[in-house]
């Protein structure tokens, strides 16, 4: 365990650490393109310049390892002076632009430029022309006089899915990053490399020119495409989410997640939504709120509840699995609770990085609290009652992301014979499918909206908080079912969007009001720091 | 005057090239003496000859092969052969007039330092002495001098010519190695250093074509015989490309420590009627240029060179005479460099870009008097702070043209045209 001193602060490091490693672990600044901790080291930016005690040349701080007594400091006007350079190299034949560019705002060029730079130019001659779009692949889009050539994607590809798409073609300054013929940037990870590019010159054609990410807020919460729960951030606004980034965590996903749970932020959107609830009547159905919806059904159902049948999926988080088998296994004192189990044949399929084939966060959750309550029926069983008549109630909680549940209308359909059918439900449902005498929709809350927990497949069980709202008078599941055995619940205020502010502070004039949330979001200014 | 031929003494002769020829010279006799001795006697011998490496950088050769793991790990002994550096042409006169004697020096090279495996790297331009090296190889093979239990010492080494694509940047040593691994030419971050991880991430030593060949002698004559050549510091002899404005170029074969003087009014014969000495690019085109005063106090060894701030680099010693201007000059070097410059690291890739197209702004009548300026900050900040010497390479000439002809770049930035008379720009093609 050697002990450094870095700007004078004593610092003790394991064996083997670089000296950028050790600065990022003790909150130092330093300034870096094409160091990721999560790849090998290139050493090509010549950016993370530190002053080592004994040694007159400046070193890179990515590829000098700390050794014991080591001095080293990156604030003295020599290194000030090498890094104002380093970026300036990096700027000469950078277009200017930041107006248009996606990447403004999260830029690391344009926070070392505040940082190190807040110069005029002193280059006079014409930049190098390079291409201005190149489609790489599905999702990814190149400009690339944008680019550094720091090299971080081209190891991306090499050394985390190893599927070698990019490489860096010719030499000196007319170098451009590029693909093979007919080997497009195309495997399931691709977008990563969006998000360790540095600059604006990677972009996700799923996000580029949808927002200006300023405007954008972040939640940190899982990701629910898979059981693998990768640790994501959501991007929102009031318009709604628009993207979402892996966050670190060594446990579980590293530093990356897979395109497919990039998509996820689909499904909360409105548009996607149940925002209303429909009762079915005699005249055709009717538009009611959710919580209305709930106690109607109740009331109707005062008595039928007792032996009414529960069918739930690997969507639903703990808490919510929990409150439901209790409700009915104690109120209902029925044990008629069926898992609803998706493609259950592909569950054990895993592409070795973080893709699974269990496109449920949380099936492990769901079949441990049915183990708790020695409940191990599934939703063939409940499918042959249905057939046999013998079910008279029944209620279904609809998995959040429908897209993955193919059957999910045939299903739906075939409940039709039930007497009493409450659907719960994120997602939009087609109405004239449900043919059971009676019917009720009833608008449920997503992951982000409400604080849960999940089981990965590890068993590894992970907390997230309610991020934001989207459909305000969704419920949450277990909201539902107290309200079904006639319970009173109290919700978030109908309009209460957690993240506006109170109304002390609009006496804020308007652009210190978006200071300060600046402030607040600092993924503003982490981009450059990692 | 005479050259000093401890290499060269038979390369007149054209048989000298085949294995009949070499060996009717003596060939292969000191590889015979060489397998009488232990490896480590070798590397001492070598050691205390003083040997330093002829490719341009002069590292102590005996100290490199030092480095070496003291284990029984496989490792690899690579020629570089790649002679990039501008104004050289003496790997290729061994290549073509004495390859035996490199495969000599390469097998007690590799035989000292435990190597079975071996490597000539070849630049891309050089087709025939590649097919002339690849000829004496297999010739070698024939003979038994190479693959398996060699001359019965119970010594195997297998030797290889892989033919380079033409890059400047594969003459640096790990550019080399990615090269050779079949990767796109591309220094490597060092550490870890060749000799502990190199070709195939094994330990590799990599020499010149020059300074493998010079180990013959120097088994042949041992260590004191070859420094009774050269100075203290810089023992031996040395190859010396000679080109420019002289009236014999040529390579030569001169003890280190002679005279630049010498070099060039002796060997070379001096000017054409008319001219005269303008500046000296004493080692290649990234040694830092000389002026004719310092030329006056110049010895060919690397502590005299360095001394003046300049280095011996790879021996080639461009003459300029006064018909020449130094910005035009200097346009060729800016040029060079920003085409060969590999773009991995930022300061290099922009820096050798930004140089070549201030230099021509001025070149074309558009320079202001703050380029002149900015050139050296520029330079100045591509000095030191790369993975490999080509930055700094890129950045000298600059530095030395800029501050020793100063005059010039002022004149032509004023007056939108050269100061010497009759230059043009675009007389020659950049």
């Amino acid at each position: 365990m050697p002990k450094c001193t870095i700007n004078g602060k004593e610092v003790e490091v394991k064996e083997g650490t670089s000296i950028i490693q050790a600065m990022a672990d003790n909150g130092q600044k330093i300034a870096h393109y094409c160091w990721h901790p999560g790849l090998s080291v290139a050493g090509v930016c010549r950016l993370c310049m530190v002053e080592v005690e004994g040694n007159p040349r400046l070193q890179i701080a990515c590829n000098t390892a700390v050794s014991e007594g080591m001095k080293i400091n990156n604030t003295s006007d020599k290194v000030k002076e090498a890094v104002k350079w380093g970026l300036d190299f990096h700027l000469i034949n950078h277009p200017l632009d930041c107006p248009v560019c996606d990447q403004a705002g999260e830029c690391g060029l344009q926070d070392q430029y505040m940082e190190y730079g807040s110069y005029d130019s002193q280059m006079a001659e014409s930049k190098v022309k390079k291409h201005k779009v190149v489609d790489l692949g599905e999702k990814v889009v190149l400009d690339s006089e944008r680019c550094i050539l720091c090299s971080r994607c081209v190891r991306f590809t090499d050394e985390v899915t190893g599927t070698k798409e990019l490489a860096i073609f010719n030499r000196g300054d007319h170098s451009e990053i590029g693909t093979f013929e007919n080997r497009p940037l195309n495997n399931k990870y691709s977008v990563n490399t969006v998000d360790i590019c540095p600059v604006g010159a990677l972009t996700s054609k799923d996000f580029r020119f949808k927002q200006r990410v300023w405007y954008l807020k972040d939640g940190e919460t899982i990701c629910t495409g898979c059981s693998t729960g990768c640790n994501v951030k959501a991007y929102f606004n009031n318009e709604g989410f628009f993207r979402i980034k892996p966050r670190y965590n060594p446990q579980v996903n590293g530093y990356w997640m897979c395109d497919e749970g990039r998509e996820i932020y689909k499904f909360i959107n409105k548009e996607y939504r149940q925002l209303k609830a429909q009762k079915k009547t005699a005249k055709g159905w009717q538009e009611m709120t959710a919580g209305a919806a709930a106690k109607d059904a109740a009331k109707a159902l005062e008595g039928h509840l007792k032996n009414a049948s529960l069918l739930i999926t690997g969507q639903a988080s703990m808490e919510e699995v929990d409150s439901l088998v209790s409700t009915f296994t104690t109120q209902f004192s029925s044990k008629k609770i069926y898992h609803w189990k998706n493609n259950e044949a592909q569950w054990g399929q895993f592409d070795g990085l973080l893709i699974r084939g269990d496109k449920n966060p949380n099936t492990k959750g769901v079949q441990s609290i049915f183990a708790k309550h020695q409940i191990d029926t599934i939703i063939e069983t409940l499918e042959a009652e249905v057939k046999a008549g013998l079910v008279a109630t029944l209620i279904v909680a609809l998995p959040e992301s429908q897209s993955v549940y193919p059957d999910l209308m045939d299903k739906l359909k075939a409940f039709g014979k039930v007497i009493n059918l409450i659907i719960l439900t994120a997602g939009k449902v087609q109405l004239q499918d449900l043919t059971a005498v009676n019917c009720w929709v009833i608008p449920t809350k997503t992951f982000v909206e409400r604080s849960g927990s999940y089981m990965n497949h590890n068993g590894l069980v992970q907390k997230v908080n309610k991020i934001t709202n989207i459909v305000s008078e969704a419920l949450t599941l277990d909201q539902a079912v107290a309200l079904l055995s006639g319970g009173e619940v109290t919700v978030d205020s109908v309009y209460g969007i957690e993240t506006v502010k109170p109304l002390a502070d609009l006496n804020q004039r308007p652009d210190q009001v978006v200071a300060d949330s600046r402030k607040k979001n600092e993924f503003l200014f982490k981009r450059g720091t990692v | 005057m005479n050259e000093t031929k401890l290499l060269t003494e038979h390369y007149s002769k054209p048989e000298f090239r085949t294995l009949k020829g070499y060996q009717a010279d003596g060939g292969y006799e000191v590889l015979k003496k060489a397998f009488g001795m232990q490896p480590q006697q070798i590397i001492d011998e070598v050691k205390t000859s003083g040997l330093r490496g002829r490719g341009g950088a002069g590292f102590p050769t005996g100290m490199k092969w030092g480095f070496l793991p003291k284990n029984g790990e496989p490792r690899y002994l690579l020629c570089n052969g790649d002679e990039g550096e501008p104004g050289t042409c003496k790997d290729r006169i061994i290549f073509d007039q004495a390859p035996h004697q490199l495969i000599e020096g390469m097998i007690i090279s590799a035989y000292a330092i435990g190597s079975h495996k071996g490597y000539i790297y070849i630049r891309g331009e050089y087709k025939k002495p590649a097919a002339n090296m690849e000829a004496a190889l297999r010739e070698a093979y024939q003979a038994g001098l190479l693959g398996k239990n060699i001359l019965g010492s119970g010594f195997d080494f297998d030797l290889d010519v892989y033919w380079g694509a033409g890059a400047y940047i594969c003459g640096e040593e790990t550019g080399m190695i990615s090269s050779l691994e079949g990767d796109k030419g591309q220094p490597k971050l060092k550490p870890p250093f060749p000799a502990v991880q190199g070709y195939l991430k094994k330990p590799t030593i990599v020499n010149n074509v020059e300074t493998l060949a010079a180990v013959v002698p120097i088994i042949r004559d041992g260590a004191a015989g070859y420094r009774k050549f050269g100075t203290e510091k810089s023992p031996g002899t040395k190859l010396f490309s000679l080109s420019g404005n002289i009236v014999k170029p040529g390579n030569y074969e001169v003890p280190l420590g002679l005279p630049l003087k010498d070099l060039i009014y002796g060997f070379g014969g001096g000017f054409k009627p008319g001219r005269k000495l303008k500046a000296v690019i004493p080692g290649g085109s990234s040694a830092p240029v000389l002026t004719a005063d310092e030329v006056e106090k110049a010895n060919l060894d690397y502590e005299s060179l360095a001394g003046l701030g300049s280095m011996l680099g790879s021996g080639a010693v461009i003459v300029i005479d006064d018909s020449h201007c130094m910005v035009d000059l200097l346009g060729v070097l800016t040029h060079f460099y920003a085409h060969e410059s590999c773009g991995q690291c930022t300061p290099c890739r922009e820096g050798t870009g930004w140089l070549n197209k201030i230099v021509h702004s001025i070149l074309e009548g558009r320079g202001r008097l703050q380029d002149i300026e900015l050139l050296e900050k520029v330079a100045n900040q591509m000095k030191g702070k790369t993975i490999c010497a080509l930055s700094d390479a890129a950045a000298l000439p600059v530095l030395s043209f800029v501050t020793k002809f100063r005059d010039e770049f002022e004149y032509y930035v004023r007056e939108g045209h050269s100061k010497v008379k009759g230059t043009a720009y675009a007389k020659m093609h950049h």
